[in-house]
């Protein structure tokens, strides 16, 4: 039995890092779609409510991540996480928590920021094909967003189904699970970072390319898909290590 | 105290770290290799098959750090 007092520590700390990692991406990543939005209206000045559409469609997109890392945040802050029969396991549980959405939506928040940029830089450069490149946009921000999903779901494990501390326990057994559900956050919150930067970078490049091409836009949108399922292989690491880290050890 | 469970401890976090980190690179290695092809592609489509198979080799030779990530994460896992 530890004192409610440290549980609420961790929760407030954990609630912090989430809200605070989540929208310092989702700040610069919703900055490059009105930069490239703003680009593309000095191009184009006639087509400026389609460009000023695609940019708010695009920066509602990348605020995803940051919402539902306020979400979290949220609950972290008043889901009522201050039971003490929790004890040690409960406090690193929900630090993980907190740090998992936290940096598992930087990915995310920066990467749907490029793909929007790029496209309406994309839309300035050929006003016809607006409804392919937005809706390849679209995709785009989904699979770059799929990784902050899976931090998600690994942050809602944490809160909601780890095991209360048994009573009794020696030090060495309690230190051991605490610091596996703490790592577990860690694992998946740096791991979605790179995939979820990568898959924006590249549904942003081929909106770029589809805008440069003149036919052949199912080729490019074929290398994006397999491009991101490789791209996503590492965030699929993480998430088996995390589970490993939170089941099994 | 026991000491060796502190130690097994130490192990966890460092697989977590360790696979978490690993991660970033090949992530976003990857996606900027895949992002280049579809500029190359768009500027030569005729060359498209040869694009998209370098593409697959530099990919697999990007995630291979992430795979050395994944082996040390489970070492420190199971082994340690």
């Amino acid at each position: 039995m530890i004192d409610p007092g440290i549980i609420k520590m961790s929760a407030y700390v954990a609630a912090g890092i989430a809200v605070g990692a989540a929208s310092l991406a989702t700040g610069i990543g919703s900055g490059y779609i009105a930069g490239g939005a703003v680009e593309s209206m000095e191009r184009q000045p006639q087509i400026n409510e389609r460009l000023f559409r695609a940019m708010l469609i695009g920066q509602a997109a990348s605020q995803t991540g940051a919402i539902l890392a306020l979400v979290i945040g949220l609950l972290l802050l008043f889901g009522g996480f201050d039971n003490p029969a929790g004890g040690w396991y409960r406090v690193a549980a929900l630090m993980g928590s907190g740090i998992s959405i936290g940096l598992g939506s930087i990915g995310s928040g920066y990467g749907a920021g490029a793909t929007g940029g790029q496209t309406c830089v994309a839309m300035g450069r050929v006003p016809d094909k607006n409804a392919t490149l937005l809706g390849n946009m679209l995709i785009g921000q989904a699979l770059s967003q799929s990784v902050t999903i899976y931090a998600l779901l690994i942050s809602l494990m944490l809160l909601y189904s780890t095991p209360l501390q048994p009573e009794g326990l020696a030090t060495g057994a309690i230190v051991l699970k605490s610091v596996a559900l703490l790592a577990s956050g860690i694992c998946i919150g740096f791991g979605s970072i790179g995939s979820g930067l990568g898959i924006g970078e590249l549904a942003g490049k081929s909106n770029m390319a589809i805008a440069k091409i003149g036919k052949g836009e199912m080729g490019i949108m074929r290398v994006m898909f397999i491009g991101s399922a490789v791209t996503q292989s590492t965030a699929i690491y993480a998430l088996i290590v995390s589970f490993l880290l939170m089941f099994v050890l | 105290m026991d000491m060796s469970l502190i130690v097994k401890a130490a192990a966890l976090l460092g697989a977590g770290i360790c696979m978490g980190l690993g991660a970033i690179g090949p992530g976003v290695g990857e996606g900027f290799v895949a992002g280049k092809a579809c500029e190359g592609i768009a500027r030569s489509p005729e060359h498209a098959g040869l694009i998209t198979r370098t593409m697959l080799v530099g990919q697999a030779v990007s995630e291979s750090t992430g795979i050395y990530s994944l082996v040390i994460a489970l070492l420190l896992m199971f082994s340690v």
